[in-house]
């Protein structure tokens, strides 16, 4: 547990950085520092490893006042991890891994070795151990980054923008990885991010920081996008906030509909008098695995002429799917949202047909959890 | 042709490359003057340049000392110090020294004052104390630059330990003074050979240096930034 009690940082020459933070980060959880720059989440973290001392009140860990511990021993025993990595140069990756090890004192042969098991839990190849941090790519050195923090176990990890300097493709894997990461190994997480949407992925809570150093909230995700606090909060989740607070509930719930899905082997027939039915203006086509195919429209059906297999018609994309089992509403609503039938399509965690969901259905699933 | 003729002819007499005032000798002279001066000077400048880079004090000193030295007409420094502590081997080392001081200490500073912000915050974040990271990340990262400051020095010091000769203390400079006065042509240019070819070795050397003391990331590093 990370107590901060009346932090503050003002410098001689007036500037506020931080201006009074009381918050407590929980053990074992990620904990995320969010907002515009000049709000003092970076100086507030770096409290945390005595990199920043604060001119007023006190940083606890475990109830002890860090003050009373040297700022390298301190260190040594937090993992850090900073914006484009800061790999050494000059030294391969493994050990640039094996640093902290290696200042603890550790033989080279036992570093080395822990640090070629970090290699393996942060996905990297154990080819680019003698590699130079300049043949790797941004997300390779921030993966070696991640590394170097975790080499001495450290039970915090403090980590300031670390992705913020790589594209969004390698920023979202990365973003996995430190999830599956932290259901591993449970570290007291510390996350300094501008990006809201990258602090609503990550934090078990969330503290939005606001111009001249100060907390404007400190919450969970979910009731962070559900009740912001004031209007600066508001505008800095963005006006999207409804539609991305549906990542917090399961699609699982969702009823669909099975009635309408099809194999390319039935006849037109039989997919008409169902379709017909109810007025439903479309039908999903899937192989013989249940893998999908494409969509048919309720007229394509009544022009088709009797006998003819439903794969031979001419389909319409399906877009993307979700997957029933493990994606959130805000996933199902894309997947209609995007789809040429307005519907979506549900999968099993190996791709075939569950059920469909039109938009219209999404839509009370939405109002009902919103409410 | 006649003048290479002749520079072949004297390199080609077997008196030239035996005895005190032989080639060997006059080369080992000069290697050994250059040498003791380059040490000296290594051993005052890295070890200053060093602390400058690293605390960030005494910057502006440092290089305001380094463009007087620099400023200094070399010729003009060892006849000041003869005519202070006499004729000998010690002023001629201590004008080396005041002209390869300079460039060494410079670059030292520069090269680690260099290091990126964020190397130096990786550091001292991860719990690195001040020699930890001036040993352990600014001087390896600044040895490219450090060697290049060393050549540099190394080569003029080469080419100016042929002073030692207008002190009587031989070295290479001896063939250059001495075919001056008797207006020997071929016996300077001859002189002049030798201290460019040493100038050449002398180079080549700090080309295998790198290759040895500069880690491979940074080699091909630099090359890459290129």
């Amino acid at each position: 547990m990370i107590t901060f009690e009346g932090a503050a940082k003002i410098y001689p020459d007036g500037t506020v950085a931080v201006a009074h933070l009381d918050l407590t980060v929980e053990t074992g959880k990620t904990t995320v520092f969010v907002g515009p720059s000049g709000s003092g989440k970076t100086t507030s973290l770096r409290m945390i490893n005595r990199m920043v001392e604060p001119t007023d009140g006190t940083v606890r860990i475990d109830g002890a006042d860090i003050r009373g511990r040297n700022p390298a021993q301190l260190r040594r025993a937090i993992g850090y991890v900073i914006q484009q990595a800061g790999l050494f140069p000059h030294r391969t990756v493994l050990d640039n891994i094996a640093t902290v090890p290696l200042l603890l004192g550790w033989r080279r042969r036992r570093a080395r070795a822990r640090a070629a098991e970090l290699m393996e839990l942060v996905g990297l190849e154990p080819a680019q151990a003698k590699r130079y941090p300049h043949q790797l790519s941004g997300g390779q050195q921030q993966r070696v980054g991640v590394a170097r923090a975790l080499a001495a176990d450290p039970p915090i990890l403090l980590m300031d923008e670390p992705f913020s300097a790589v594209d969004p493709v390698v920023r979202t894997s990365l973003q996995d990885e430190l999830i599956r990461l932290q259901q591993e190994l449970h570290k007291t997480v510390v996350f300094v991010t501008h990006d809201i949407d990258e602090a609503v992925r990550l934090g078990d809570r969330i503290a939005v920081f606001r111009p001249g150093g100060e907390l404007a909230q400190y919450d969970s995700p979910e009731r962070l996008l559900a009740e912001p606090v004031d209007a600066f909060v508001e505008s800095f989740i963005g006006y999207d906030r409804g539609v991305r607070r549906l990542s917090f509930f399961p699609a699982r719930g969702l009823s669909l509909r099975e009635d309408v899905v099809f194999d390319d082997e039935d006849r037109v027939e039989r997919a008409r008098s169902v379709v017909a039915g109810d007025g439903e203006p479309w039908a999903l086509v899937v192989d013989s695995a249940r893998i999908p195919q494409g969509w048919v429209s309720a007229a394509q059906l009544d022009r088709a002429p009797a006998g003819v297999p439903l794969g031979s018609l001419e389909l319409a994309p399906y877009g993307h799917t979700f997957d029933v089992g493990t994606d959130s509403l805000r996933a199902a609503l894309d997947a209609a949202v995007l789809s040429p039938a307005g519907r979506a399509v549900g999968v099993d965690d190996e791709g075939r047909v569950v059920g469909v969901v039109s938009q219209d259905d999404l839509g009370a699933a939405i109002w009902s959890v919103s409410e | 042709m006649d003048i290479l003729n002749e520079l072949v002819a004297w390199f080609s007499d077997p008196a030239q490359w035996t005895g005190p005032a032989g080639i060997p000798a006059r080369m080992g002279e000069h290697v050994y003057y250059s040498l003791t001066g380059l040490l000296i000077s290594a051993v005052i400048a890295v070890p200053i340049g060093l602390f400058t880079g690293h605390t960030g004090m005494g910057g502006f000193l440092t290089a305001s000392l380094a463009n007087f030295a620099r400023a200094l007409p070399t010729i003009g420094v060892l006849f000041l110090i003869v005519l202070a502590a006499g004729i000998g081997l010690a002023p001629v080392i201590a004008a080396l020294v005041a002209l390869a001081v300079p460039p060494i200490l410079v670059n030292t500073h520069e090269g680690v004052r260099g290091v990126e912000p964020r190397l130096k915050d990786a550091a001292l974040g991860m719990g690195m104390r001040g020699g930890e990271v001036l040993f352990k990340l600014e001087l390896p990262v600044a040895t490219p630059l450090i060697l290049i400051g060393m050549r540099t020095a190394a080569v003029q010091v080469v080419a100016t330990a042929t002073i030692a000769a207008y002190v009587g203390v031989g070295g290479l400079g001896r063939y250059i003074v001495d075919g001056q006065a008797r207006q020997d042509l071929t016996m300077m240019l001859g002189g002049s050979v030798l201290v460019v070819a040493l100038a050449v070795v002398t180079t080549l050397l700090f080309a295998g240096l790198r290759r040895l003391l500069v880690a491979p990331g940074l080699r091909a590093e630099a090359a890459a930034a290129r």
